[in-house]
């Protein structure tokens, strides 16, 4: 299969311009890459910092601690599993995993199936989380765009489902997903919904 | 899958997301290590366990990075090894570790609170090693002979075993 | 869109009533059906040939029954 690239745009949070990116429907060999010798080290970096200035360890960003070379090859090859990746400035910028096999549990919808956002991280540098201003706005908007547009594409009208880190709950209900509360199969993380109604309007909005 | 949106759309699209964290997912979730230690932390000797990380890493001249590369773990598992009392390590990183620094792995586990000590005595040499080492920059005589005393303690008290 | 080609399937009366009812009840169309099981089948698939076994388990009862493959 070869990948398909979108022309996006981001955001440069320093000079408020934006930034022309690509958004690949692939995780690719590239992109394990500049995880393993970008996102790392910058990750590290950041660690050391807040290990130094003392911050206690509960406090430290989610998602220090993920193998991406390890969860894709897990799902190579299988067709139930889809991948997106960000590009901007020549380094990968975002990622995403999906899994096709899972169903709605919203009322309105449950049963159907949908997108489940297995995974989802945004490169350390455009993360604003770890105290630092973050390069890079939008990535994080455009993997999520491209998961509902998926889900439409596949005849699944937009749903979409994920686990929320802790940190990011305010964010997907922002955006009109249903908190369908904690889940105790899933270390108490929240889950959330997105109704295919509210992601025709989720898509369209110009 | 193609997608076609104006620069403005995509531009508003990152304005709304404004300082937003976004991030999804049970592996992308790393719980609290208060969380993730059920078992009452032995933490004398774990304090041990990340100064001896330490002293071991810096005696050899290694950055976490170098350790992390030579050992085969990951970097950021070490910084809260060395840093976090109450962070209970994996097996295999301990396995690691004991293979890099030569001394016994049944004793690391034991130091790093994943298996029991049923002997006081490495409880002990593990309270005395802590209180001789500060954490400082460049290793003193000092922390070098505690050190090598507490390597000696975790080498030689293994029953010999037959291959 | 990544490029699809087309095949004609021949199915029963009964196949093709389930494969109507599976349209309604999930809300997607037969083809989506079709494709939804062809990625479930491998998966399974998948797993089964690392050596896991499917297994249904009955929430009330807990009765378990192993569903066979192959």
């Amino acid at each position: 299969m070869t990948t398909e690239i979108s022309v996006i745009h981001l955001l440069d949070v320093a000079t408020g311009e934006g930034v022309e990116g690509e958004l690949r429907d692939a995780i690719e060999q590239a992109q394990l890459n500049d995880w393993q010798r970008e996102w790392q080290p910058a990750l590290l970096a950041v660690l050391q910092d807040l290990a130094r200035r003392g911050v206690p360890i509960g406090q430290w960003p989610q998602s220090w601690h993920w193998d991406w070379g390890k969860k894709t090859a897990r799902v190579q090859g299988l067709l139930a599993f889809r991948g997106f990746s960000v590009v901007a400035q020549g380094v990968t910028q975002g990622l995403a995993q999906i899994d096709l096999t899972k169903a709605g549990r919203e009322p309105s919808q449950a049963g159907k199936p949908l997108v489940y956002l297995d995974y989802i991280e945004v490169a350390p540098w455009n993360r604003p989380e770890l105290g630092r201003p973050p390069r890079l706005r939008g990535v994080g908007s455009a993997l999520l765009t491209a998961a509902v547009a998926l889900s439409d594409e596949e005849g699944f009208k937009g749903r979409i489902g994920l686990h929320s880190l802790p940190q990011a709950d305010a964010f997907y209900a922002r955006i009109g997903m249903t908190d369908l509360g904690q889940d105790a199969a899933y270390q108490n993380l929240r889950y959330f919904e997105m109704t295919a109604a509210r992601a025709q309007a989720f898509l369209g909005q110009e | 899958m193609k997608l076609e949106r104006s620069k403005d759309w995509w531009l508003n699209r990152a304005r709304r997301e404004g300082d937003a964290v976004i991030g999804a997912g049970l592996l992308a979730f790393d719980p609290a290590p208060e969380e993730r230690s059920a078992t009452a932390p032995a933490e004398d000797s774990r304090i041990a366990f990340g100064k001896f990380v330490n002293l071991m890493r810096r005696r050899r001249g290694l950055s976490m990075e170098q350790l992390a590369d030579a050992a085969e773990v990951d970097a950021s598992e070490l910084l809260v090894i060395e840093d976090d009392v109450h962070h209970r390590p994996e097996p295999r990183t301990i396995y690691r570790l004991a293979q890099t620094f030569e001394v016994s792995q049944r004793r690391l586990m034991q130091l790093a609170g994943l298996t029991a000590a049923n002997d006081v005595g490495l409880r002990q040499e593990a309270v005395r090693f802590a209180a001789r080492s500060e954490s400082v920059q460049k290793l003193t005589s000092e922390e070098s002979a505690a050190l090598e005393a507490f390597v000696a303690v975790l080498s030689e008290q293994e029953p010999k075993r037959v291959k | 869109m990544t490029a699809k080609r087309t095949m004609t399937l021949n199915l029963t009366d009964a196949e093709m009533r389930a494969l109507d009812d599976l349209s309604v009840r999930k809300d997607i169309t037969k083809t989506a059906v079709l494709r939804q099981a062809l990625r479930l089948y491998q998966t399974i698939e998948a797993r089964v040939e690392k050596g896991d076994k499917l297994l249904f388990e009955n929430d009330a009862t807990k009765e378990k029954a192993e569903l066979m493959f192959l």
